[in-house]
């Protein structure tokens, strides 16, 4: 291994990369496309116009008068829950809720008995269930926070009579479209740059007989494959940072980036820049190994998750979609980006590993410089 | 006797059915111009990569430097420059981008002006590849051939496909590289250019190696014979040649016939004068590569689509 060698190359990669127009475009505007579309089509729901989903278990005017407070605030459109209903974190799951308040039973009684100065004081409590995944839920307990501190000041200018309970995540796997879809975008465009990237160099450059000059170099194979995996991974890192800026300034979606999410992107790169290689050491023709690319591709697209939630599919697709393996880049982002779900991230993060080892591997073995 | 740089034994390429190569044996002295000649399809770049270690042999023995092509790939590549078939680089790299690219790859710490000024692309140095002419691109390529200061020089067809002007102009250069030192091994089809450059010539037809000497010993060992060309004559001086029991026929409108030994030749002229056959104008000369190669395997060197190119 050596490392000049690997740099001369990815320099040059990238030197074609930015003189060529067109493949900017390609890398770089392709994703922004896809996630406005997308995004805009399935974005319809009207989360943003901030609907509030409130049960009143109080049986006194204080919940009733804070809840007309809220509703006159204009912010917030109330959507109220029978008080017989149970709810917890199963029932906001099952109506696709991401924000709840609820007013305990007391809270009229609690509030009365400050204004009493009966008792020694203390604030009275209103619990918060909302999903951490999601941007509007988030807005929504901000905006509740400071229109009961308002109403606090018009209460008594002293003391806090009503605040916020520590808010309940429901830890909802019920992901706002958006969330679900910038990490499927985002493995999806990695995928696809990482795969046409490996297939288009190397067939072009095996065209152009360049393949043979390097055979006659110290470069070696592995180097090589290393080199181009770099490049790709450059390439990756771009299309995120777009998706990931777009996602912020369209959709406001603030993901967690951290080493996991760059983990699943190098994983993905090397993945799919292998099994680029490998295609392009079995079909030699350029159309032939592009085909072969797509034939890859498409099911990967389509099966594993990236558009869609799974839990849309049917059974049998379902089962498919666990052999694919961007259905373990699409699984692992979106637990590392979006729900903070460890054992979902180490479990996809396994076994993206050990595919994209053994792609490698094979690419390295399989693939010699040498006609023959 | 300068020592060999380049032997290969009893070499065979076999692809299914076919035998590419088909045990030949040859030896490339240090420092002389090597020239691989035959047509199309009849081995030559086969062979050539086999020395360059990019392709396995079916069998036989090649050594190069004193080291084996199967053993000591590494340190081969270190200390050979290869010009490859259809030779073409990176598109959106210029000039000396690609120089210093190809330097980089061998770790070499390659005089990219002293390159450029060899090969004489100074004035192209930053035009991007995808802009130059063919002729600047094979310059590019042996260039990028030269970047580790190579022992040896492999150049495959390093002129097909350009003008007569660029293809004298990479004559220049390689004639350059001969001056330095520089064992060149050269395949080409063009008769022409291996009579310019060669120190040696081998002749390949279907894998096999069917003359192998200086261009001078293969012209004087298979042909006695000079051609002496009367110009603008008429059927007469073909009855006279034939009446000497001459071989002579018509070409192109002259007469060509082929006289052995100096005595012949005068005594041919003689006859001429003394039957006062008129005649625009003659030329003497030795039978050429071209016709070697035609009388060796009835093949033309280089067919008609070539030359139209």
């Amino acid at each position: 291994m050596n490392l000049n060698r690997i740099f001369a190359n990815v320099v040059v990669d990238l030197k074609h990369f930015y003189r060529e127009k067109s493949t900017v475009f390609f890398v770089l505007l392709f994703p922004i496309l896809l996630i406005l579309l997308f995004g805009f089509i399935f974005q319809g729901q009207g989360d943003l116009s901030y609907d509030l989903t409130v049960q009143n278990l109080d049986d006194g005017p204080f919940g009733e008068a804070l809840l007309t407070n809220i509703s006159y605030s204009g912010i917030f459109t109330l959507d109220e829950v029978d008080p017989d209903i149970t709810v917890d974190v199963q029932y906001i799951e099952d109506n696709s809720i991401n924000t709840v308040l609820i007013i305990p039973v007391g809270f009229s009684d609690g509030i009365l008995s400050l204004l009493d100065n009966s008792t020694p004081p203390a604030p009275v409590p209103l619990t918060i269930y909302y999903d951490p995944s999601n941007s509007a839920a988030q807005s929504k307990v901000q905006i509740l926070g400071s229109l009961i501190g308002y109403m606090n000041k018009q209460l008594a200018n002293t003391t806090d009579y009503i605040y916020l309970d520590q808010p309940i995540s429901t830890a909802s796997e019920d992901l706002e479209y958006i969330d679900f879809f910038v990490p499927g975008i985002i493995a999806m465009s990695v995928m696809s740059s990482s795969l046409f990237g490996t297939v288009g160099i190397n067939t072009e450059l095996r065209q152009k007989g360049i393949l043979r000059k390097l055979a006659t170099t110290p470069l070696t194979r592995p180097e090589w494959l290393l080199s181009n995996i770099m490049y790709q991974f450059i390439m990756a890192l771009m299309s995120t940072s777009v998706i990931l800026l777009v996602g912020f300034l369209v959709f406001g979606l603030v993901p967690h980036i951290g080493p996991f999410m760059f983990l699943f992107i190098v994983l993905n790169v090397f993945s799919f820049a292998g099994i680029g290689m490998l295609i392009t050491r079995f079909v030699k023709e350029a159309e032939s190994a592009q085909a072969a690319a797509n034939a890859v591709m498409f099911p990967m697209m389509f099966l594993s998750g990236t558009f869609f939630p799974l839990e849309m599919m049917p059974d049998f697709l379902k089962i498919i979609a666990q052999f694919l393996p961007l259905y373990y880049v699409n699984e692992g982002l979106r637990a590392s980006m979006i729900t903070m779900n460890n054992s979902t991230i180490l479990l996809s993060a396994g076994v993206i590993l050990a595919f994209a080892i053994i792609v490698f591997i094979l690419g390295v073995l399989l693939t010699t410089w040498k006609d023959d | 006797m300068g020592e060999d740089v380049i032997i290969v034994k009893d070499l065979v390429k076999v692809y299914g059915e076919l035998r590419a190569v088909d045990g030949i044996s040859f030896e490339v002295e240090k420092g002389e111009v090597f020239a691989f000649l035959g047509p199309n399809g009849a081995g030559k770049t086969t062979t050539v990569e086999m020395i360059e270690t990019i392709r396995t042999p079916t069998s036989g023995e090649i050594d190069i430097l004193g080291m084996d092509v199967r053993k000591d790939r590494t340190e081969i590549l270190k200390r050979i420059g290869v010009l490859p078939q259809e030779f073409s680089s990176f598109d959106r790299l210029t000039v000396r981008e690609t120089i210093v690219y190809y330097g980089r790859l061998f770790c070499a710490d390659c005089n990219v002006d002293h390159l450029l000024k060899l090969v004489d692309l100074e004035k192209h140095k930053d035009m991007l590849y995808m802009n130059l002419s063919g002729g600047l691109k094979q310059r590019v390529g042996i260039a990028v051939a030269l970047v580790n200061d190579p022992e040896i020089v492999f150049l495959d067809e390093p002129t097909t496909g350009l003008d007569p002007r660029a293809r004298h102009d990479v004559w220049e250069v390689i004639k350059g590289l001969k001056k330095q030192g520089k064992t060149i091994f050269l395949t080409t089809h063009y008769m022409e250019e291996a009579e310019v450059l060669a120190d040696y010539i081998g002749i390949i037809s279907k894998g096999k190696i069917i003359a192998y000497g200086t261009t001078q010993e293969l012209i004087d060992k298979h042909f006695q014979h000079v051609h002496v060309t009367i110009k603008g004559a008429g059927t007469n001086v073909l009855a006279v040649a034939k009446a000497m029991e001459f071989k002579a026929k018509a070409e192109n409108g002259n007469i060509v016939v082929e006289a052995v030994g100096n005595d012949q030749i005068i005594d041919f002229l003689g006859q001429l004068k003394a039957r006062n056959v008129k005649f625009e104008g003659m030329d003497i000369r030795k039978p050429n590569l071209e016709e070697l190669f035609l009388m060796l395997t009835g093949e033309e060197l280089v067919t008609e689509d070539e030359v139209k190119e």
